[in-house]
């Protein structure tokens, strides 16, 4: 219900009302006609960013091979072992490597093999397919690990180690326990009546008694050709 | 004897053609050793005996058995055992190993003079009853030893055996 209010009151409401509704037609209308007028302009910027885009992708792609043919004929030069070698020579490489492990990238290496169980992953692997059991039959079998058991042991660190730990009063209190202990001598006991160490007293018998028979034997064939040589001169017949 | 019919090489060479010993190894023993040897099996034999006798004689002993009246019955009794026990001591090593515990001693062993092989028992038996009969007239079947090229005794000869070195082992 319309309040009571005086015709003057209305006629300027209504001015009012159709002057915004025309600035508003010709705000749309303006836009509408801005929004025309724009739109070659919008594809010809939207063209123009389609091309650069190309053309930077196409002289990205032509960039990545040039480099990559650089790399590979870098690779195959002789110039590359060269320049590997000087830098392997110098104190450069062994700073590098010097401050990588120096630095935190050892543990962080660390921390990734636990956490993502890389050691125990390889490891599963090895034993599934059979390569720590062959690795393990060609070392055992092969000259290898006897060279280095060799090396090792001839090697005067380990004699030295040797001595010292033979030196060492560790040893001495360690020889006093096991001779304090019963089971040592029950060990003993049990090695001395044992039928390889009896047969190889046994033996030993008779290796002596082998000796002594030895001597006999040289000495009778000795009277043999002695008793034979005189019975056949006594006999005036020719020896033998 | 066989083994030099039709052909004059020894029997040393013949056991090396047969693989079995090379010539070279093959030495015939002599009257020394060979005495050595039968000492010391004659020592085993007597012992055993002394020992089975005593062993017996204080069987009898304990038993009460009256000895006077089964003296004559138990000298046999022991003889043709002692017999028995030398016969089977020498027939069985002969024929078994070629070696008697005396032989192996002094390292000799008994072989066949035409094949080099161990003897069997009937030819071990001859050769002991040869060594009996080289015995009785005063040993002197042994002396062909000191002459014969291989140095056979008249044992030896009637067996057709041989005393040779045994290898090593």
């Amino acid at each position: 219900m319309r309040s009571p209010r005086g015709l003057g009151e209305a006629v300027t409401e209504s001015v009012y009302i159709d002057g915004r509704g025309l600035l508003d037609t010709a705000i749309r209308l303006g836009g509408a006609v801005g929004l025309a007028a724009m739109r070659p302009a919008a594809g010809a910027v939207s063209a123009g960013l389609r091309l650069e885009r190309a053309a930077r992708g196409a002289a990205g792609r032509r960039l990545s091979d040039a480099a990559l043919t650089a790399l590979d004929a870098a690779l195959v030069s002789p110039l590359a072992e060269e320049a590997v070698d000087r830098a392997m020579a110098s104190g450069l490489a062994r700073h590098a490597i010097g401050r990588a492990f120096d630095g935190p990238l050892v543990d962080a290496i660390a921390e990734d093999l636990v956490r993502y169980a890389v050691v125990e992953r390889v490891v599963d692997r090895l034993l599934a397919d059979g390569t720590i059991e062959q690795t393990v039959g060609r070392l055992l079998d092969g000259p290898e690990l006897e060279q280095v058991v060799g090396t090792v042991l001839e090697s005067p660190a380990v004699e030295r180690l040797v001595g010292q730990a033979i030196e060492s009063r560790l040893a001495d209190q360690a020889v006093a326990r096991l001779l304090d202990s019963e089971e040592l001598w029950l060990l003993v006991g049990e090695i001395a009546e044992s039928p390889a160490v009896t047969q190889a007293i046994t033996q030993q018998g008779f290796g002596f008694a082998d000796e002594v028979a030895g001597g006999m034997r040289a000495r009778s064939r000795n009277a043999d050709a002695w008793l034979e040589r005189t019975a056949r001169r006594a006999l005036r017949r020719p020896p033998r | 004897m066989n083994h030099v019919a039709g052909d004059a090489r020894p029997a040393a060479v013949r056991v090396h053609e047969a693989g079995r010993e090379p010539v070279t190894e093959l030495r015939y023993e002599g009257l020394v050793t060979r005495g050595i040897a039968f000492a010391i099996d004659a020592a085993v034999i007597n012992l055993v005996a002394i020992v089975v006798a005593g062993g017996v004689a204080l069987a009898l002993s304990v038993l009460s058995v009256p000895q006077d009246s089964l003296d004559t019955l138990l000298f046999a009794a022991g003889g043709a055992l002692f017999l028995a026990w030398s016969v089977g001591y020498f027939v069985t090593f002969w024929s078994t190993t070629g070696q008697t515990p005396g032989s192996r001693l002094m390292r000799v062993t008994v072989r066949g003079a035409d094949d080099g092989s161990v003897i069997r028992p009937r030819r071990a038996a001859l050769r002991f009853a040869g060594l009996i009969l080289a015995a009785i007239p005063l040993l002197a079947g042994f002396l062909p030893i000191l002459f014969d090229e291989r140095r056979r005794g008249l044992h030896d000869m009637l067996a057709g055996t041989v005393v040779v070195e045994a290898g090593r082992g």
